[in-house]
């Protein structure tokens, strides 16, 4: 029997597909509802913005970026 | 189909048979929707049933087609099924065959031949009006309304608040409607615009004005208004002629309500509350018309946004390829505008100048802002200077402002629904190839047999449809 499941679709590349994954199951599995492949993962849509704000802080955590320069105004 | 439209039709689509049934009365209605939510395959279609005595057979209609068309045809049919215009038929030999909504037909008839007395197109006003008023007048009327609303949502966001009587024009009504759209949320007292608010001040006014008309629709009926008298009121709009005036001695109560709302956001003129006629502004005769609708309301948009610069040229913005940006204006609405997304730093009597920054652009995305809209508004309003080179903006500012945006959105998210564990690979292949031609599918995964749509009404549908059948 065919089944339909509500969510959100997330594409993203691998690497940060291993960052969600990462903080899903720091989190009691509590985002994502099935792994697709290697780049799309079905998460629950009530759950979306929360994840890309948690993927947002560890991206900051982890990448430390050079500041910009736009001091010559 | 113009952008504008297709918003609309969205939420036509939505609305229920009966709905649909009732505003089909009205032939105003049905030739609107005919005329700019159809795709041209879909008018076809219908022009070619519209006189045809008995149903037509599915058969038929497939060997009006070459088979690479498949896919064109299933979208039009959808389009054309989920307005509730045509109705599959089965009879008992399992034949199907497609058939015009009786009161379409009949309606669109109407509208084409111009029979019966349905008055639908408007009454134009018997007496003369002494206080006539010309297009111009018009025009410059339905101008500053609207450009009061865009400056009420943006002028407290840039600290312009305080700074006079700008925006305090604006209706309670109004206020409430953009409130209640979710275009401003107001904390302590002052205004602050949302997400969805602002990349409703980056739509062309046409847009703008189906945007603000669909939330109102959305509220009707809190507002103890109905529905369909409001949605058919607006497409009567629609087919009226710019500079003419409309008696009003033949509206219903929630039309001459609905009067008074539209006249706050420049849709209509009236000279007084009271009289007993009333004009269309630009922003209702354009709110149909597909053509004019590109034409006349580009024309209204760049005149809206130019009021009050002194320059009659329509671009008045250049950008150096060292993301430099400087804007001849002296308008606070552009200059709220511009400062979605640029780090203005100087302010001239009639110039602004500033950069455009990785922080400021990517502040615009985290506000809802897409790179696409910020290049559109660019563009758009783009110096004749910039104008004679092709393409108006240096391009590697395009792709900077393209790779900001893709840095700070490392996800992209559609939400819908996962369809999955399909029995036979034939099954897989047929639904799959269905949720493709309506245009709904996002993803696929053969190899496991499961695929991802946006929409599911009418895949499930289908699945229901087979599933009886088999």
């Amino acid at each position: 029997m065919v089944k339909a499941v509500r969510g959100a679709l997330v594409k993203c590349d691998a690497s940060i597909k291993a960052m969600l994954v990462d903080i899903d199951s720091k989190n009691r599995n509590d985002f994502i509802i099935e792994e697709l492949d290697e780049e799309h993962v079905l998460v629950k849509e009530t759950k979306v913005n929360e994840l890309k704000q948690r993927l947002q802080d560890m991206m900051k955590a982890r990448l430390k970026e050079p500041e910009t320069s736009d001091s010559e105004g | 189909m113009s952008a504008s439209s297709s918003q609309a039709l969205e939420y036509l689509e939505l609305l229920p048979r009966q709905t649909h049934t009732k505003l089909y009365e009205q032939p105003s209605t049905v030739l609107a929707v005919f005329r700019c939510m159809l795709p041209h395959l879909a008018k076809s279609i219908v022009m070619a049933m519209l006189y045809m005595p008995s149903p037509f057979p599915a058969a038929d209609l497939d060997a009006w087609f070459r088979p690479e068309a498949k896919k064109e045809k299933e979208k039009a049919l959808s389009v054309l099924d989920q307005l509730h215009i045509i109705v599959h038929r089965v009879d008992a030999s399992r034949q199907v065959s497609y058939e015009l909504y009786k009161g379409f037909q009949r309606s669109l008839r109407h509208a084409l031949e111009g029979s019966g007395t349905h008055g639908s197109f408007g009454v134009p006003a018997s007496q003369p009006d002494p206080n006539k008023v010309d297009v111009a007048f018009l025009d410059d009327y339905a101008r500053k309304q609207w450009e009061n609303i865009l400056f009420y949502m943006v002028g407290s966001t840039v600290g312009l608040a305080t700074s006079g009587a700008l925006g305090q024009d604006v209706g309670t009504g109004t206020k409430q409607l953009l409130k209640m759209g979710d275009f401003v949320k107001v904390v302590n007292g002052r205004v602050n615009i949302t997400q969805a608010g602002f990349s409703f001040v980056l739509q062309d006014t046409n847009a703008q004005v189906w945007s603000l008309l669909i939330v109102y629709l959305r509220n009707a009926a809190a507002l103890g208004m109905s529905e369909t008298d409001v949605l058919s009121f607006l497409f009567m709009l629609g087919s009226l002629e710019l500079g003419q005036d409309y008696t009003t001695s033949t509206l219903s109560p929630t039309q001459l309500k609905l009067l008074e709302d539209l006249s706050q956001f420049g849709i209509i003129y009236r000279s007084s509350d009271d009289a007993p006629t009333f004009y269309p502004t630009r922003l209702a005769t354009t709110l149909t018309s597909d053509a004019s609708a590109l034409s006349a309301s580009q024309s209204l948009s760049t005149s809206l946004a130019t009021t009050h610069t002194d320059t009659t040229a329509k671009g008045f913005i250049i950008i150096e390829t060292n993301y430099r940006l400087y804007a001849y204006t002296s308008s606070l609405l552009q200059i709220a505008v511009l400062s979605l997304f640029t780090k203005l730093t100087t302010r001239h009597p009639n110039l602004v100048s500033g950069k455009l920054t990785k922080e400021s652009i990517t502040r615009a995305v985290s506000l809802g802002i897409s790179s696409a809209q910020i290049i559109s508004y660019l563009t758009a309003h783009a110096h004749p200077q910039m104008q004679k080179q092709q393409p108006f903006l240096p391009p590697t500012v395009m792709d900077q402002i393209r790779l900001w945006e893709y840095e700070g959105e490392r996800m992209e998210i559609s939400t819908g629904y996962l369809i999955k564990e399909f029995a036979t690979e034939g099954e897989y292949r047929d639904v799959a190839g269905y949720a493709e031609s309506l245009g709904v599918l996002v993803w696929r995964n053969d190899s496991k047999r499961v695929f991802f749509v946006d929409r599911i009404e009418q895949v499930s549908a289908y699945l229901s449809r087979k599933n009886r059948a088999g």
